[in-house]
């Protein structure tokens, strides 16, 4: 069985770190900052399970998966505890425009 | 299952909720903050174990459940870990004390469960010996620390901090993540002292370029180096006082441990290429903490840019890689968690007699509360770098190691930024002993006797280490040595 290079998925997983990190940057809504961290995640994670798959072929190495399926559920944790912290800044600020949350710079 | 000291921090954690609901059926809730005192000096107690333990071998190896290295996870421990232990037991414990009067009302249970939950996970990565387990409590320590900052949910300020900080330090973390995969696609594991034999082999490789970049920008993220730094004067303007005492004291020195680890044993080969660098960094970030806090008037926001100037130090010190330079720098690790967890504790005490955290409305608030304030001046002067206090001896120790390195201009240049504190040092001086009372600061009455112990046992530890320095330095060298002796962790931590 033939592979794909593996050059083209940690390309492809690099690629969608740079979309969560722009999306990170220009976005303004604070729900969606939070799916942009979640890209970002997403693509570590399919980091991960790309380079497991090289080292023998026809082999998975297994601690990959192990790590990704934990990292999975601290990506679930922080997007749960982000989620929390915007519904109380919208029930402080009524907005949910991330640009709104600057009063502490004097 | 792990090591003694981890497992009866993490039993300890998992058990507060219960004693929370226990304390509110029998009508007795403060039994849980008496709880969390025990654990922590309780888990304090076993520390010298391992400290002597580790005067006979090198590393203490610990490998538990599942497949042994280099797949499986593993603690190990060595000097520097608990160099590093020690000092976040000692900094959570007088917090946890502090917290006594500071949170009365409202979730109580709550708070010491993430307290100590925040202090297991930071053990936890200091007794880590793969970038896996280091990952997850990592993750642990971050989610606890926001928690934290948001704690006081009713205030706009902590839930605009703690979202801030969420955002930034979730993408760091994001950040180390995606360098540990390059990490494991090069070598096939996590596990560090495997990494190190590994990649010091194989030598240079463009993917290791690239992951070093991220791991510094992941953990100096964290560490609040100078272009990252913005959500730290926020979060420890809005948190809780005893929570910026252990954000500032020790939550920001985890990044520097993950500096020191990452950067030490595994991209040993890449010297050159992260010296400059982060020598480049630490001195951005002296300028950008020492400067931005001439202009503040908020006391816990001037003292938050005291504490990025301060992580500028360390990192100099640490960029230089001489023993003595790392000494210094774990020196100054010690020094300042106990001098700025003080500070941030006397800060707390004004702020819980007066519910301002403006310097002008605090002026002369040394009359009115004597106690508090005359140590708060003696922590300022020690501040300042003056001799007999702890800060002159780690940063004299830092400038003396970088002139004899070779590199003159960085000592001059940290010279000066030290001139810099020294200026808002005697404003702060100033403000609290020279000036008049204001109608706020003249109403304000001594702190509570929970608080005042805890100020007192910081303040008497700042002027022991400054009067005898000589076994804090010699607990600091020895850390240093453990950490730079790259050759013995390895033989340690790869089992025969």
């Amino acid at each position: 069985m033939t592979l794909l290079p593996i050059a083209y998925y940690m390309a492809c997983s690099t690629v969608l770190f740079f979309i969560g990190l722009y999306c990170l940057i220009v976005k303004r809504n604070m729900i969606r900052l939070l799916m942009a961290l979640e890209i970002m995640l997403n693509a570590a994670n399919l980091n991960f399970i790309v380079l497991s798959g090289y080292h023998a072929t026809g082999f998975v190495h297994p601690l990959a998966h192990v790590f990704t399926i934990i990292s999975i559920g601290i990506g679930g944790c922080i997007i749960a505890l982000g989620l929390v912290i915007t519904i109380y800044a919208y029930r402080h600020y009524g907005t949910l425009d991330v640009r709104e949350l600057r009063r502490l710079k004097h | 299952m792990f090591t003694p000291l981890l497992d009866a921090m993490i039993v300890f954690t998992t058990a507060t909720p219960l004693i929370g609901l226990v304390g509110q059926r029998i009508k007795q809730p403060k039994i849980v903050k008496a709880y969390a005192m025990f654990a922590l000096i309780f888990s304090l107690v076993l520390i010298p174990i391992y400290y002597f333990e580790l005067l006979k071998e090198k590393v203490i190896l610990v490998v538990y459940g599942g497949s042994p290295p280099p797949n499986g996870v593993l603690v190990t421990v060595d000097m520097l870990s608990i160099f590093m232990a020690s000092i976040y037991l000692v900094i959570g414990a007088t917090s946890a004390l502090f917290t006594f009067r500071e949170i009365e009302r409202g979730n109580i249970t709550g708070y010491y469960t993430i307290l100590l939950g925040m202090t297991t996970a930071m053990i936890g990565i200091v007794f880590s010996g793969d970038l896996f387990s280091l990952f997850i409590f990592w993750e642990i320590m971050c989610v606890s620390s926001y928690a934290l900052v948001a704690f006081r949910k009713e205030r706009w300020e902590s839930i605009e901090a703690s979202y801030k900080y969420l955002i930034m330090s979730v993408a760091g973390s994001i950040t180390i993540l995606f360098a540990l995969s390059f990490l494991y696609g090069l070598a096939g594991t996590l596990n560090i002292a495997y990494l190190s034999v590994s990649l010091t082999e194989a030598g240079e490789n463009p993917l290791m370029y690239i992951a070093l970049l991220m791991l510094i920008v992941g953990f100096g993220l964290q560490a609040g180096m100078a272009p990252f730094h913005t959500w730290l004067p926020d979060a420890h303007m809005a948190a809780p006082s005893p929570v910026s005492a252990i954000l500032s004291g020790v939550m920001v020195k985890t990044g520097v441990y993950g500096f020191i680890r990452v950067l030490l044993l595994i991209f040993t080969v890449f010297y050159g290429a992260w010296q400059l660098t982060l020598a480049t960094f630490a001195v951005l970030t002296m300028f950008t903490g020492n400067l931005m806090a001439l202009l503040q008037d908020d006391i816990k926001r001037l003292l938050a840019y005291s504490t990025i100037a301060n992580i500028g130090y360390i990192l100099l010190g640490f960029s230089i890689g001489s023993i003595r330079a790392l000494t210094g720098s774990l020196f100054h690790i010690l020094n300042h968690a106990v001098l700025k967890a003080l500070l941030f504790l006397c800060a707390g005490a004004f702020i819980y007699r007066t519910r301002t955290r403006s310097l002008k409305e605090l002026a002369g608030i040394r009359r009115t509360m004597p106690i508090t304030g005359t140590i708060f001046i003696i922590a300022v002067i020690s501040l300042a770098g003056i001799p007999p206090l702890n800060f002159f001896w780690s940063e004299m120790m830092i400038v003396m190691a970088t002139a004899e390195a070779g590199m003159p201009y960085l000592s001059l240049l940290m010279i000066l930024n030290l001139m810099l504190s020294a200026v808002y040092c005697l404003r702060l001086i100033q403000m609290t002993l020279l000036k008049e009372t204001t109608s706020i600061s003249k109403k304000a009455k001594e702190a509570p006797a929970t608080m005042l112990t805890a100020i007192l046992t910081l303040g008497f530890l700042c002027i022991l280490i400054g009067i005898y320095p000589a076994p804090f330095q010699t607990f600091a060298e020895t850390a240093a040595e453990a950490a730079l002796n790259l050759k013995g962790y390895t033989e340690g931590a790869i089992p025969p």
